[in-house]
């Protein structure tokens, strides 16, 4: 098996991954939170933010998170800081999970999980529809829940193995 | 029970305000920043506005940057899937163009004529001048369907400028920077459109359904029954949103409810046009022209609408003869066709001809065979002379008659 040495480039960059994934997340014009497909989307940055916050991951800045949410709210169109605050309020779940867990456990997290983005997307549903104006269609919000749900295990288990590399 | 509570507090604090030695601003910090933000983007101050602006540029420059390798991928599907059914693109588009070719003419009719009619009832006119603007970002969200634009203010976009593609409506710009803009489709949720839908000119609101459609709303219900399927919406200019008599799309009433299908394809939206409209007053101009008299530059607008009629009349003129053209060779075809047919006739008839004396032949030979005996001339027997004309007619007879 290829291993990296501590001080090259690429471990660095291997390193930095999650960060250049989800800042590529929210730049790129393909957007997993909408995929022009009936019935089916599901917000990556959201399982991204949640796994590696739980984790204490050192290299995830909760500054360069909040820089993201500003991004992605220039990309989509929102109004400014709506994502950012998303974004670090499931940073701050994560961390209170993390404080009060002794035995960390798959299933428990994601149901955790799932209590964390149903507030948030009704927080942001709220502030949209109520201080912005927004004509919002609120099965997006249900079907986007669900699946960002569903996708958090099988997404999870692969930053398994990457934290997993990581520490080896 | 105190002790759990104070657990809660110590978590609670922990999650909120504790920072490990790489994060630089604890959560409540930049939640705090985070709401102070959302106010600040609510109110218009010029310095926000303008750091909003920058941002935007820089965001948008970045995010086509990193959208390069996946929409390089996506165009190369599209390229393959183009090659393959090249062929019969090819045929319908030639098909296409021919019929485009002919009602070229008479639009330009209808435009000159309408051009006419608006100088009548109007002191002013717009010069509308379309500029070429590439859509660097398409990015769909869940909450806004939007593209940005590589034309800002610097080019003379405002907000509410008409985009188009090719000559469909595509939406609106609803925020500006100094080079780049954002504009509204007209799929969105929020995008309201005033259409005339003919036949029936039925006045109504079309209104995005958040997909690639939009839906009719806000007609009157003995109305809608005026609405056939594949009827065409263009906009009708109220409210000054949009220009009037631009096409939009067709009505689609396949499923029981109308729904509009847009002439243009937004997810494929490469380059569009933005309408940059200036209002001229006619009679304004004219009165600042103090050097020449005012009937001569009436003269001159007269002129001019008789110049731009000739013109058409000259390329309706030529239309015309090539048709003739195309006429006289279809008749000389014809007259070679029906020539052809009138020999063919001739000698088809000979040949009938020929046949049916064949058939007498034959006939009088089958009754020789029979009355010969009765009709031919013998040493006891009266008769006629075998070959003889009154041979033939007593054979045919079937023998001799008693007055013979």
């Amino acid at each position: 098996m290829i291993k990296l040495q501590k001080n090259s480039f690429f471990y660095k960059l291997y390193t930095w991954l999650p960060i250049i994934v989800l800042f590529v997340s929210v730049l790129n014009e393909f957007d997993l939170n909408y995929l022009n497909i009936d019935y089916f989307s599901f917000n990556f940055p959201f399982i991204l933010i949640f796994y590696f916050a739980l984790k204490e991951y050192n290299k995830f800045d909760y500054l360069l998170v909040f820089i993201a949410g500003l991004f992605n709210d220039t990309v989509v169109g929102l109004p400014l800081g709506i994502s950012s605050f998303s974004y670090i309020v499931v940073c701050t779940f994560a961390s209170y999970l993390r404080n009060i867990t002794i035995r960390p456990h798959l299933i428990k997290d994601w149901f955790y999980f799932l209590f964390v983005i149903s507030l948030i997307n009704s927080i942001n549903y709220i502030i949209l529809f109520l201080f912005f104006s927004y004509d919002l269609d609120i099965m997006y919000y249900v079907i986007n829940n669900l699946f960002t749900f569903l996708f958090y295990i099988p997404i999870a288990t692969l930053l398994n193995y990457y934290l997993k590399a990581i520490n080896d | 029970m105190a002790s759990s509570r104070d657990d809660f507090v110590i978590a609670i604090r922990s999650a909120f305000l504790k920072k490990t030695t790489k994060q630089k601003f604890s959560l409540l910090t930049l939640i705090f920043l985070s709401i102070f933000i959302i106010f600040l983007s609510n109110f218009n101050f010029k310095i926000i506005k303008d750091i909003k602006s920058i941002i935007n540029e820089i965001v948008f420059r970045t995010s086509f940057i990193v959208s390069i390798p996946e929409n390089l991928l996506i165009n190369s599907y599209y390229s393959v899937i183009e090659y393959s059914s090249f062929y019969k693109s090819y045929q319908s588009n030639k098909e296409e163009l021919e019929n485009l070719k002919s009602k070229e003419i008479s639009n330009e009719i209808i435009i000159s004529e309408n051009n006419e009619l608006k100088k009548l009832i109007d002191d002013y006119k717009f010069s509308s001048n379309k500029i070429l603007a590439k859509v660097i970002v398409d990015h769909d969200s869940l909450f806004l369907k939007t593209i940005i634009i590589n034309k800002g203010s610097s080019d003379n976009i405002k907000i509410g400028t008409n985009i188009y593609d090719k000559s469909y409506l595509v939406g609106r710009v609803i925020d500006v920077n100094y080079k780049s803009s954002r504009v509204l489709l007209l799929s969105d949720l929020n995008s309201n459109v005033p259409v005339s839908i003919t036949p029936g000119n039925v006045q109504a609101i079309i209104v995005g359904d958040g997909k690639d459609s939009g839906e009719i709303r806000y007609i009157k219900d003995n109305l809608i029954e005026d609405i056939q399927d594949q009827s065409i919406a263009y906009t009708s200019g109220t409210g000054s949103l949009y220009k009037s008599g631009i096409p939009i799309g067709l009505v689609d009433n396949s499923n029981n409810n109308f729904v509009i299908n847009f002439f243009s394809d937004f997810g494929q939206l490469k380059y569009v046009f933005a309408e940059i409209e200036q209002k001229e007053k006619s009679i304004a101009k004219s009165s600042e022209n103090t050097t020449a008299p005012s009937g001569s530059n009436t003269e001159k607008i007269k002129l001019d609408i008789l110049n731009e009629e000739l013109k058409i009349l000259s390329e309706t003129n030529s239309k015309f003869l090539e048709e003739n053209q195309s006429l006289k060779t279809k008749i000389n075809q014809s007259d070679e066709k029906i020539i052809n047919l009138e020999k063919k006739i001739e000698t088809q008839s000979k040949e009938i001809e020929k046949n049916i004396i064949d058939q007498n032949e034959l006939d009088f030979l089958r009754l020789n065979l029979i009355y010969s005996s009765k009709c031919q001339k013998s040493g006891f027997k009266k008769g006629f002379k075998v070959g003889t004309p009154e041979y033939r007619e007593c054979i045919l007879r079937k023998g001799r008659k008693i007055s013979d």
